[in-house]
């Protein structure tokens, strides 16, 4: 069987680790893929004479034999790790099932042992005789072989070039570049200092610089090495910096010195970021009670009440007085509403000027301020103008307040219309506020449409014949 | 109608447009927009009507004027 020169070849771990030593016992492995054969010949004999003596290279010839030290191979490079107890313990627990195969392996292997050999070169012939004590080993090879079929192909490229420099030359080569950069990253900025710091002078020179320098010009070098660790730091000496360009050599004998100055200087820079966030979080508060104001209405729902209720001492802001009169002419109704509309003005205004920690007690200040005799006495009546309000004053979305349709001329239109198209009994309050909403609805959607129509017509003025136009389009009005 | 009431309310019909399309309203604009407006209440009964008749209502109630608003605001839609 093919199997057995395969095993014998690669197996034991013992002579994995000697061929990952010695550099010719892997470059045949790798050499092994059916081009390479030629090669691989050579190679064997150069492998029974470097390798521990025992693993000669198996016959190439065979599928097998190749894919088991490709599987090898694999497991070299995939396991970077060189210590044999952790590729044993894999062994072993992908051997546990095929303890049977090894078994049936063995005993066929010895019978076909000699047809690997006259597929190998005469080299190989000797190695079996050498490995024949090793059966274990085989045992172990051959379970590789079987499970290698699947993965090889893919690994095939990768371990090549792995199995080249070996598991030894692959460990070193690793852990050293990763030190090297890594000394590279740290040193890059150092080493240029010091090796200007050594042409200067002598190490005794560079110790005197240290001294005199550093007493006379602290922060001129504290300066430098802001600029020179941290470029992202603007430097905050930047004349000093002008003048050290020059004196550099002797600065950076300094630099360890300076460079925990430099960080104390970069820690305060660091905390003026911080601050800053700070300022932020301030200007947010104060933003936001400008998101909850409706400015304009308040206010003038203050002066109301000052008017209304013979406080005139308090003067907030005079918005409408138009609204005054639609004002007095309406019912009025809620209390509630009142109060809660009196303090959020009040807050509003004081949040622009306080932070938000402050409100409460500013807000109560102020209250005190403008006579809370003032706010109290406003009665029912205030609280009933403020509902008023609500209902009557609204806001666009391009910030123009405007009036509501007066209730009475929508309930008048409503009846009549339920009664022309029959319906009994009497509008609620309920749809009548329905009806409201739907109106209010409605002259948005006209206003949109007549401002498009209008912009269209390059015309800052609603015109008839925009009407005209939009009534045109009511393709859908049936019996209208 | 009452002989002494306001037919409508001009003013205020002209404010709410111009609020809303933050353009001026021209002369005798506003009288065709309470038109409109005349028309799309009588619009919105009706079906509002034919609605809460559907619902077995007795009367006109806020449900179905709710119900019947997004369809009456489409057909007046530009």
């Amino acid at each position: 069987m093919a199997r057995e020169s395969r095993p014998l070849p690669v197996a034991t771990p013992s002579r994995q680790v000697a061929t990952a030593e010695t550099p010719t016992s892997v470059n045949p492995r790798s050499v092994r893929t059916p081009n390479n054969q030629g090669r691989g010949q050579q190679q064997r004999a150069q492998q029974g004479l470097s390798a521990s003596g025992r693993k000669p290279a198996p016959p190439t010839a065979t599928p097998h034999a190749r894919a088991a030290f490709r599987t090898i191979d694999s497991r070299r490079a995939a396991i970077f790790t060189p210590h044999r107890t952790r590729r044993r313990s894999v062994r072993e627990v992908r051997e546990t099932p095929r303890n049977f195969l090894l078994s049936l392996g063995k005993v066929l292997a010895r019978t076909t042992e000699p047809i690997a050999s006259s597929s190998s070169s005469p080299g190989s012939q000797k190695e079996p005789s050498s490995g024949a004590g090793v059966d274990s080993t085989i045992h172990e090879e051959e379970d590789d072989d079987d499970d290698d079929d699947l993965p090889r192909r893919p690994r095939l490229s990768l371990p090549i070039d792995v199995e080249d420099e070996d598991d030894d030359s692959d460990l070193r080569p690793h852990r050293s570049a990763g030190l090297e950069d890594e000394n590279f990253t740290v040193q890059s900025i150092e080493l240029p200092r010091r090796a200007l710091n050594e042409n200067t002078g002598s190490r005794f020179s560079m110790g005197s610089t240290r001294m005199s320098d550093y007493f006379n010009r602290n922060d001129m070098l504290r300066s430098e090495d802001i600029g020179a660790d941290s470029g992202f730091f603007p430097p905050l000496d930047a004349f000093n910096d002008n003048f050290n360009m020059g004196v550099e050599e002797e600065l950076d004998a300094y630099d360890r010195l300076d460079s925990d100055a430099g960080r104390r200087d970069t820690g305060q820079e660091s905390d003026f970021g911080i601050e800053v966030p700070v300022d932020m979080n301030e200007s947010t508060f104060v933003i936001a009670p400008e998101i909850q104001d409706s400015p304009t209405r308040q206010p003038t729902e203050f002066n109301d009440f000052n008017g209304d209720g013979s406080n005139g001492s308090v003067d907030l802001g005079s918005d409408g007085g138009g609204f005054n009169e639609l004002m007095d002419r309406r019912s009025y109704d809620d209390d509630d509403d009142h109060d809660r509309m009196e303090e959020e003005p009040l807050e509003e205004a004081l949040d622009e000027a306080f932070s938000s920690i402050d409100k409460s007690m500013h807000s109560r200040m102020n209250r005190a301020s403008f006579g809370d005799v003032g706010v109290e006495a406003v009665t029912g009546r205030a609280s009933a103008q403020r509902s008023v309000k609500k209902r009557g004053k609204k806001v666009s979305k391009y910030g123009i307040e405007y009036p509501s349709l007066p209730p009475a001329v929508v309930k008048r239109l409503a009846q009549t219309f339920a009664k022309t198209s029959g319906a009994k009994g009497k509008i609620t309050p309920d749809a009548l506020q329905a009806i409201m909403q739907a109106s209010e609805w409605f002259f948005e959607q006209l206003g949109d449409d007549l401002q498009a129509f209008a912009h269209h017509a390059h015309r800052k003025t609603i015109d008839e014949s925009d009407m005209l136009t939009l009534m045109k389009r009511y393709a859908s009005l049936p019996l209208i | 109608m009452a002989p002494g009431q306001k037919l409508y309310p001009r003013a205020t019909v002209k404010k709410i447009v111009k609020a809303h399309s933050n353009c001026n309203v021209s002369k005798n604009v506003d009288v065709t927009i309470f038109l409109d407006y005349v028309l799309f209440m009588q619009t919105l009964m009706k079906e509002a009507t034919i609605e809460a008749k559907q619902g077995g209502e007795r009367g006109i109630t806020a449900r179905s004027v709710r119900k019947v608003t997004a369809d009456t605001l489409a057909k007046f839609k530009g």
